[in-house]
């Protein structure tokens, strides 16, 4: 009996507190002031604009989320003056970013620039705001055939303090195709003293279906460079062949169904339903055995 | 005269001929609930499954839950049903028809919980029209229309006995409709050797059939999940792992209707502790092979450290830390310590034991659909996080609680119709032991 009461109590609070296992998934909130965080890039490209990506997220209970529909400042901060780039709104992400050409920002001595970040805050989330210095460069590229050897010469170029192009010395580039869902790297080189690299394109990559392929070249994570970008189109891809199907396969929308499928759904089918037949068919003779019998009771 | 003087239907009239206050005041009770199911139904195809807790990544929720669920215990009771018939087991007699009757009744509820999940119920017939033998959706409902055949084939060839003792017995205080009714379905059943032999051969195929059927069309069911590449459902094991679960979960819901007709009806004399340690045995044996095919399937998940298997894994020892406790821990080392231990196997705490294994069994179901759900492998464009989270609401449990209600309303109405009890074996038993005495 002890053991059947002590049973039954923890029955009661299982059944007590089971519903709030499967319901209670909003926690409230705790008293703790949320610190807003943010985190700021950039990626120079070839064409002298820069793009500017700012991630604006809290954590809470070690879970990050991003904070939507806020509305970043960027900015470029100057010796003499502040430049206001304008403003983007976040996304689902916390994501925003901002393009930007670079001509006419101001810079120091040295050609650095000095981008900001800011998001002003509201009455839950306190401002926050990032920065980051960059020195604008330019990454070209150009492709060439010898003896059958495909190449991508590659040269890394800036702006010395008389806005002359000078190279880009001694800098690892990484080579990236885009695909799908990422970029596929395909190799990486080092830069010379002249800031120029050479690269041998040995793969058979599938392009487009005229077999076109989009090169991008990257610098990345430069301590004075940050990130930056050159990309180019080749016609060095094997052309993209859809596949047909020569008899019906498994896809979606195939209309008939595998043979081996079908006969093993009708021999099942049928094995099963004339089990059936046969047992409606006892019932019928017992029914014809049923005359002039005596009843049961 | 004599023999109906002697017969055990006398035993049972009672609970053919009249229904107590308590009684009505039990069906007025269910109907209330139906009705707020009914209810939250109404709201639902106004307002759409907007009302429901379902959003665009967790697409499935308690609806298909309960339909695995009532599924799973209608199989349960096939397979336990027929498996006893089969091997003619000495102590079935007494609990085997409720086991028959919460196959169909289970086997009836269980497909009306998809129909809920479907958004547009007035193009159901595309699915006749449009549907393609390769889906397992298709499979599932040729198999699920196959089962509810061959369980009513065979609930009606093992109740024959009965419903011609039912029209032969003069005493009993019946409406006529209902006399009559007993004479057409009785088939003019008199027990002679020629009938017997016929019936006993049909209910033997439909006995081996059931069994057989269950298991397939559980493992369908299952192959729903599993042929998808979704973590926590791409598994190898998940047809074995649905059967077993299902038939753990039919066990207890068995001993559960075992206890509550027993009280109900009296039957103190027919079900005995005998008969609860047999069904307890059989739920600790497949606690057993639960605990070990959850092991093993969560084991190899861990083991491979696959990213998308790895996060499900956080996500349940996380988020759902107590329903996967006590559905993979408790659900499973309880009924082998009560009933494992021989002094603990009391008829209260094996009951009460099925209790926790049903609800067990209830959230290992709802662990497989929910958690899956939330942790998708794509990520979908425009897919805020609060559309990651599902939370049931009023609407998806008022019609489980009347899904459930059904059940207990259906099995009461059968209970009114037939002795839950088949009296035709009890007087073959009554006349073996006049013998030996």
């Amino acid at each position: 009996m002890k053991r059947a009461i002590v049973l039954n109590i923890f029955l009661a609070l299982f059944l007590t507190f089971a519903p709030k296992f499967i319901t209670a998934q909003e926690k409230a909130d705790t008293a703790a002031p949320v610190e807003t965080k943010i985190t700021f890039t950039y990626l120079c490209t070839s064409n002298d604009s820069v793009v500017l990506k700012a991630n604006l997220f809290i954590k809470k209970d070690g879970e990050i989320y991003g904070l939507e529909n806020a509305s970043i400042n960027f900015s470029v901060t100057g010796e003499k003056e502040n430049i206001n780039l304008g403003n983007a709104i976040t996304n689902q992400e916390g994501n925003a970013s901002l393009t930007c050409s670079i001509k006419g920002l101001p810079a120091n001595k040295e050609g650095i620039i000095s981008y900001a970040a800011a998001f002003k805050g509201n009455s839950k989330f306190p401002p926050v705001e990032a920065s980051f210095v960059a020195k604008p460069a330019r990454i070209k590229m150009t492709f060439n055939i010898e003896d059958s050897a495909r190449h991508i010469n590659i040269s890394a170029t800036q702006k010395n303090a008389k806005g002359e192009e000078v190279p880009v010395p001694n800098e690892k580039l990484m080579i990236y195709v885009p695909r799908l869902f990422s970029m596929l790297k395909i190799g990486e080189v080092d830069l010379d003293a002249d800031g120029k690299a050479n690269f041998e394109f040995a793969g058979k990559i599938v392009g487009d279906t005229l077999g076109n392929l989009r090169i991008l070249v990257r610098l990345e994570e430069s301590e004075l460079f940050g990130y930056v970008q050159g990309q180019n189109e080749i016609n060095w891809g094997v052309p993209k062949q859809y596949y047909k199907a020569e008899v019906p396969s498994r896809e979606l929308w195939t209309p008939i169904a595998p043979l081996w499928m079908i006969i093993t759904l009708i021999i099942m089918l049928a094995g099963v339903w004339a089990h059936y037949v046969y047992a409606v068919y006892e019932l019928i003779m017992i029914k014809r055995h049923s005359k002039n019998n005596k009843p049961l009771y | 005269m004599e023999n109906e003087q002697r017969s055990p239907l006398r035993e049972f009239a009672p609970q053919l001929e009249r229904t107590s206050i308590q009684g009505y005041a039990w069906i007025v009770f269910l109907l209330g609930v139906i009705g707020v199911g009914f209810y939250a139904f109404l709201t639902q195809v106004i307002d759409g499954h907007e009302v429901t807790g379902m959003r665009d990544n967790v697409v499935w929720g308690v609806y298909i839950v309960n339909f695995i669920f009532f599924m799973g215990v209608s199989y349960a009771g096939a397979l336990i049903s027929g498996t006893l018939h089969l091997f003619h087991t000495a102590w079935r007699k007494p609990i085997i028809r409720m086991a028959e009757l919460i196959t169909i009744i289970a086997l009836l509820i269980g497909p009306c919980f998809i129909l809920l999940c479907i958004g547009r119920l007035d193009k159901l017939y595309y699915l006749v029209i449009f549907g393609r033998i390769q889906s397992p959706i298709t499979w599932d409902v040729i198999a699920i229309s196959t089962d509810i055949f061959g369980c009513l084939i065979f609930l009606y060839l093992t109740m024959l006995r009965d419903l011609a003792a039912l029209r032969d017995y003069e005493i009993l205080q019946l409406p006529k409709w209902r006399k009559k009714l007993y004479k057409v379905l009785a088939l003019g059943y008199t027990g002679t050797p020629e009938q017997q032999f016929r019936l006993n051969r049909a209910t033997n195929i439909m006995a081996a059939m059931v069994i057989s059927i269950a298991i397939i069309v559980y493992s369908v069911l299952a192959w729903i999940f599993s042929v998808t590449l979704q973590p926590g459902w791409h598994s190898t094991i998940f047809g074995p792992y649905f059967v077993i679960a299902a038939v753990y979960s039919g066990s207890a819901v068995l001993i559960i209707a075992m206890w509550i007709f027993r009280k109900v009806y009296h039957l103190e004399n027919y079900i005995t502790q005998k008969h609860f340690v047999a069904v307890g045995i059989i739920m600790l044996v497949l606690a057993a092979f639960f605990g070990y095919f959850t092991f093993s399937d969560y084991l190899t998940k861990w083991y491979g450290s696959e990213k998308n298997d790895e996060l499900l894994i956080q996500l349940l020892f996380k988020e759902f830390y107590w329903p996967f406790i006590i559905s993979n821990y408790i659900g499973v080392l309880l009924p082998l310590l009560v009933v494992g231990i021989a002094k603990f196997r009391t008829i209260t705490n094996i009951t009460l034991t099925a209790i926790v294994v049903v609800i067990a069994l209830w959230l290992n179901r709802y662990l497989i659909v929910v958690p899956t759900l939330q942790s998708p492998y794509l990520p979908i464009q425009d897919s805020r996080p609060e559309w990651f989270h599902y939370s049931a609401t009023w609407v998806e449990w008022s019609l489980t609680a009347a899904g459930v209600a059904i059940f207990c309303l259906l099995f009461t109405i059968a209970s009114k119709f037939i002795p839950v009890v088949p009296v035709s074996g009890l007087v073959e038993e009554t006349k073996k032991e006049d013998v030996l005495i």
